[in-house]
């Protein structure tokens, strides 16, 4: 091939690989709702999980406080930013202490008597009408009057107040201006999204939409919004967790051109080194998109972690590149091992799509696809584009050295054996935690930002992020009237401090029987008239007045139960609706917790109402399903191990050759454990995919080591292809291992460690023969 | 040339001034009478409180005494015709009746109760740039018989309350009406005048207005 059409070929690659990125990236949706990447719920809790709650109502709310400016302004951009929110479909309600006396739809007014607890232990007759028209007129002469003047005709019992008072959060700040404040003086407002707390994209989308209200309010330049909630932690979080690994990733991408200059003393390989790689992701991307239409992100995180392996094709074909042969030759020697490597790890990953769970079968696909891609290339496009001119790499000064240096080394035949038991005895005996079952470990929150939200937390009486009180029946009815029935049981627990505060579903809308049983109790119009006249005698009411209130009751007296539906209308339905959910054919409702104290004595409610209400802690649930996600993966990962130890054997004809390559990389795998287990670092999902790809690079190593040839050029060759691999995997997750971010920590560390055992054992425990002295 | 220029900018300059001028001498009279009935730290006070109610026969009236406590920490003790004790300060207000509970709310909740508390910190804070941030201030008649009236500039108090008017003879005050953008009214004698009392149980309010302007 001439040079120009190498250079063509090679502008057609690139513009391949960068249409079918391109096309991928406007077909493929990256999914951010964790659901699709968990294994199916098995208990009930776990479904309720999983279908309806997300991680719960308290993981849904922002907590907010505006400072920066003189306490009348903060209280005007509370009210506009409340404004604002009310009419944003992102958010379910927001609150900033001004509870509005119109907290019933004006519609649904006459059902006051219906919603309220007046009419439970008194009933509208003159001597009850009497002592509260005497009341009024005390609170028309109090400071109060004019926030009753514009209801008392119509309320004169004033039921609105009551609810409005009913409905209030239990626990509220300090009000000045109207709205809630802080001690520290900041405007404090609660709002909580439509989103549930587990899709982290569409929490994302409600924060950028409220912090985009919030600079377009007039006077919001100079005051400053802060954003406290589980939602907005995780977006800080991930996007600190990017913005540091794109900085190492600036670092180890100077660092890896400075190697490939140095090894092959060429700029040739700079250019074409990503492309199998980036080739092979992006057919993987659209294998994805066109068998799911969707991906998940950590299916895509997890995937290109995997799919690291791939950036080693190149590298042994630059170095394995022979004097006496043209490029295409050289790679035809190379190709029955780099074959029987993708081929082995291809069937394991196999495993992971038998697995049953969507996210792995996406990560299945997307690595299989990606490594048969990125090693065709590299096969069959690879040689095409180098140039004729190279340096063969056996004579790349000290190489010589280094492989004596290496062959001299003792090969003691009893230490694979000692490794073997010491390893499994750490690994164990140590002390300490195998798993770790808490993500949120692996991705702290700053302390600051938790600080932040337990200040605003206790202000705002913020429910509590871990346990929910599930109330389950056959009908949304059935809910409420339960509800009801354990609210004294309830109460009785706030009372003696188990909580500080439980928010029922009855609390905002009472079961259809007692709302007819208040019903029953109201009087009708002619009785009421003649009651009112009688407890107004000589009170300076003027005659007539009350009519409204007459006619109010007259049509509360007619009215049907007012159902869920009805009330949605109302501005607190929105938050009934969270509350009462039909789930799998039968109706569940959600009490709110706040403050919780003793989750044994809330538990134990579950006993005395036969199992219907019980204490559902969210915390325990996930972590539950994340162990057997985990168990899972670990049942594909052994499935893989045995596929991966039959193809190999399969392929180098016979165990005894297998157990070269098999043997180093079960070690150095026990080794990295060994590692791990000793520093006391419990392992979770990030250390296993990391020990799968540090496998998948130790596979090769040990592939080469074990390669028979009688030629000491070609031997060098292959230490020299196999230390660019093993310093560049070094130097890319040894500096990752140096994060502080605990996720880019456990990948770095992992995989770096993986790297180094895998590449000694492989060397220490290649068969004796091929490793001659040179002199 | 120079000469001219500098002429012209005088000019300019003092007619740009005028306008103060002329505001500075009708606020003059209401600074006067605030700087002359400044109590420094707390005062406090008789009253005897008429309010007019649009859905009431007849005024109801309550007194009682008040304590203004400095800064914007009111205390409103009313003992006839029943006993009650509503505390402001800090932008709450708790009102306790007799020894019942005690209720609270926001201060913003009860403008009629702000205002008042406004008027108090105009009568006895002796501060007008304080008093000038909330209300347009004027002030009428002489240093020995006075009308001074705060009208709200903006926000929640302006749309309940119209205005409220303090009649006074030299440094004391005799009433305070405050007038409610619905119509009603509620006057307030204090000092002197709340310890004369009422001539008549239920005044009218013209007769209780007139009252307060005359002797």
């Amino acid at each position: 091939m001439s040079r120009g059409a190498k250079i063509a070929l090679y502008l057609a690659w690139l513009i391949a690989v960068a249409a079918i990125g391109f096309g991928v990236a406007r077909n493929l949706k990256i999914g951010s709702d964790l659901r699709s990447f968990m294994p199916p719920p098995q208990t009930s809790d776990q479904k309720l999980l999983l279908d309806e709650i997300g991680e719960g109502p308290g993981s849904r709310l922002l907590l907010l406080a505006i400072s920066g400016a003189p306490p009348e302004r903060l209280a005007q951009l509370s009210q506009r930013l409340k404004t604002a929110l009310q009419g944003d479909p992102h958010f379910l309600r927001v609150a900033n202490g001004n509870a509005d006396l119109d907290a019933l739809a004006s519609d649904l007014l006459p059902y006051r008597y219906l919603l309220s607890s007046t009419l439970d232990t008194r009933r509208l007759d003159a001597s009850y009408l009497r002592d509260q028209l005497t009341q009024r007129l005390d609170d028309l002469s109090s400071p109060a009057a004019s926030m009753l003047k514009p209801i008392l005709p119509l309320d004169p019992t004033l039921e609105i107040l009551k609810l409005a008072q009913r409905w209030a959060p239990a626990k509220q700040p300090m009000l000045r201006d109207g709205v809630w404040f802080s001690s520290r003086g900041e405007a404090l407002l609660v709002t909580e999204t439509r989103a549930p707390g587990f899709d982290p994209g569409a929490q994302r989308a409600a924060i950028e939409a409220l912090q985009k209200r919030f600079a377009s309010l007039q006077d919001a330049k100079r005051a400053t919004l802060t954003i406290s909630g589980p939602g907005y932690f995780s977006l800080e979080v991930s996007s600190r967790t990017k913005a540091e690994a794109d900085r190492f990733g600036a670092v180890t991408s100077l660092g890896f051109v400075i190697l490939l200059l140095l090894a092959y003393r060429s700029a040739v390989p700079l250019l074409v080194t990503a492309l199998p790689l980036l080739s092979g992701a992006a057919c993987g991307f659209a294998a994805l998109a066109l068998m799911f239409g969707e991906a998940h992100g950590i299916t895509i995180a997890f995937g290109f972690t995997l799919l690291g392996v791939a950036q080693e094709y190149p590298i042994r074909v630059f170095s394995h590149r022979r004097g006496d042969a043209s490029a295409l030759q050289s790679v035809r020697g190379l190709w029955p091992l780099l074959a029987t490597a993708i081929a082995s790890t291809c069937i394991a990953y196999l495993a992971f799509f038998a697995s049953g769970v969507t996210g792995l079968q996406q990560l299945a696909v997307f690595t299989i696809t990606g490594l048969v891609v990125a090693g065709a290339c590299t096969r069959w496009l690879l040689p095409r584009v180098l140039p004729e001119r190279f340096r063969d790499a056996a004579d790349t000064p000290g190489l010589k050295g280094a492989w004596n240096f290496l062959a001299r080394l003792p090969r003691p035949r009893w230490l694979p054996w000692l490794v073997l038991i010491a390893g499994v005895l750490i690994v164990v005996f140590a002390p300490g935690k195998f798993w770790e079952d808490d993500l949120s470990a692996l991705a702290p929150v700053p302390k600051s930002m938790l600080m932040t939200q337990a200040r605003l937390g206790s202000d705002l009486g913020a429910p509590d992020v871990r346990y929910l009180l599930v109330l389950r029946a056959d009908s949304a009815d059935g809910v409420l009237k339960l509800s009801e029935r354990v609210t004294p049981q309830v109460d009785a627990l706030v009372g003696k401090h188990a909580v500080d505060a439980v928010e029922l579903p009855s609390r905002y809308l009472p079961s259809v029987e007692t709302q007819r049983a208040r019903q029953a109790k109201l009087p009708d119009a002619a009785a009421l008239q003649t009651a009112l006249a009688q407890a107004g005698q000589d009170l300076p009411f003027r005659k007539g007045l009350f009519a409204p209130f007459v006619a109010d009751v007259e049509v509360a007296r007619a009215l049907p139960p007012l159902t869920p539906q009805q009330f949605e209308k109302s501005p607190l339905g929105a938050r009934l609706q969270a509350m009462l959910l039909q789930h799998d054919g039968e109706w569940v409702g959600l009490g709110t917790l706040i403050g919780v104290r003793d989750p044994d004595a809330l538990a134990a409610l579950s006993n005395s109402t036969g199992g219907a209400v019980h204490l559902l802690d969210l915390k325990a649930s996930s972590e539950s399903l994340l162990i057997a996600y985990r168990q899972r993966i670990l049942v594909a990962l052994g499935i893989a191990a045995l596929l991966l130890c039959a193809t190999v054997t399969l392929a180098l004809r016979g165990p005894r050759r297998a157990l070269h390559v098999i043997g180093p990389m079960t070690l150095a795998t026990l080794m990295v454990l060994v590692v791990l287990r000793a520093g006391g670092i419990p392992l979770s999902l990030f250390h296993l995919v990391s020990l799968t790809l540090a496998a998948g690079l130790g596979l090769h190593y040990a592939l080469f080591f074990e390669r028979r040839t009688d030629d000491p050029a070609e031997e060098r060759r292959t230490l020299h292809a196999t230390l660019v691999c093993v310093i560049s995997a070094l130097l890319v997750f040894g500096v990752l291992a140096l994060s502080s971010v605990p996720v880019l920590r456990a990948i770095g560390l992992t995989v770096a460690l993986g790297v180094a055992f895998h590449f000694m054992l492989s060397v220490l425990m290649a068969p004796a023969a091929h490793l001659r002295r040179e002199d | 040339m120079q000469s001219e220029r500098a002429m012209r900018r005088l000019a300019f300059a003092s007619l740009a001034l005028l306008p103060c001028a002329m505001s500075l001498a009708a606020t003059d009279l209401a600074t006067t009478i605030l700087s002359r009935m400044a109590k420094p730290g707390a005062a406090q006070t008789e009253f005897i409180e008429v309010s007019y109610r649009g859905m009431l026969d007849r005024p109801l009236v309550t007194s009682g005494t008040m304590k203004w406590l400095g800064g914007d920490r009111l205390e409103r003790d009313i003992e006839k015709p029943y006993k009650a004790v509503a505390k402001i300060g800090d932008g709450r207000m708790s009102v306790q009746r007799g020894n019942g509970a005690v209720q609270a709310m926001p201060i913003a909740r009860a403008p009629q109760m702000a205002a008042i508390l406004s008027g108090f910190r105009a009568l006895l804070g002796g501060d007008i740039t304080q008093v000038s941030r909330d209300f347009e201030v004027k002030a009428a008649g002489n240093e020995a018989r006075w009308v001074m009236s705060l009208t709200p500039r903006s926000g929640e108090l302006k749309s309940r309350v119209q205005s409220i008017v303090i009649d006074g003879r030299d440094d004391a005050p005799r009433c305070m009406t405050l007038n409610e953008s619905d119509g009603d009214t509620t006057i307030t004698l204090v000092g002197a005048t709340a310890r004369a009392g009422l001539q008549s149980a239920a005044p009218l309010q013209s007769a209780l207005a007139a009252y307060c302007r005359n002797d």
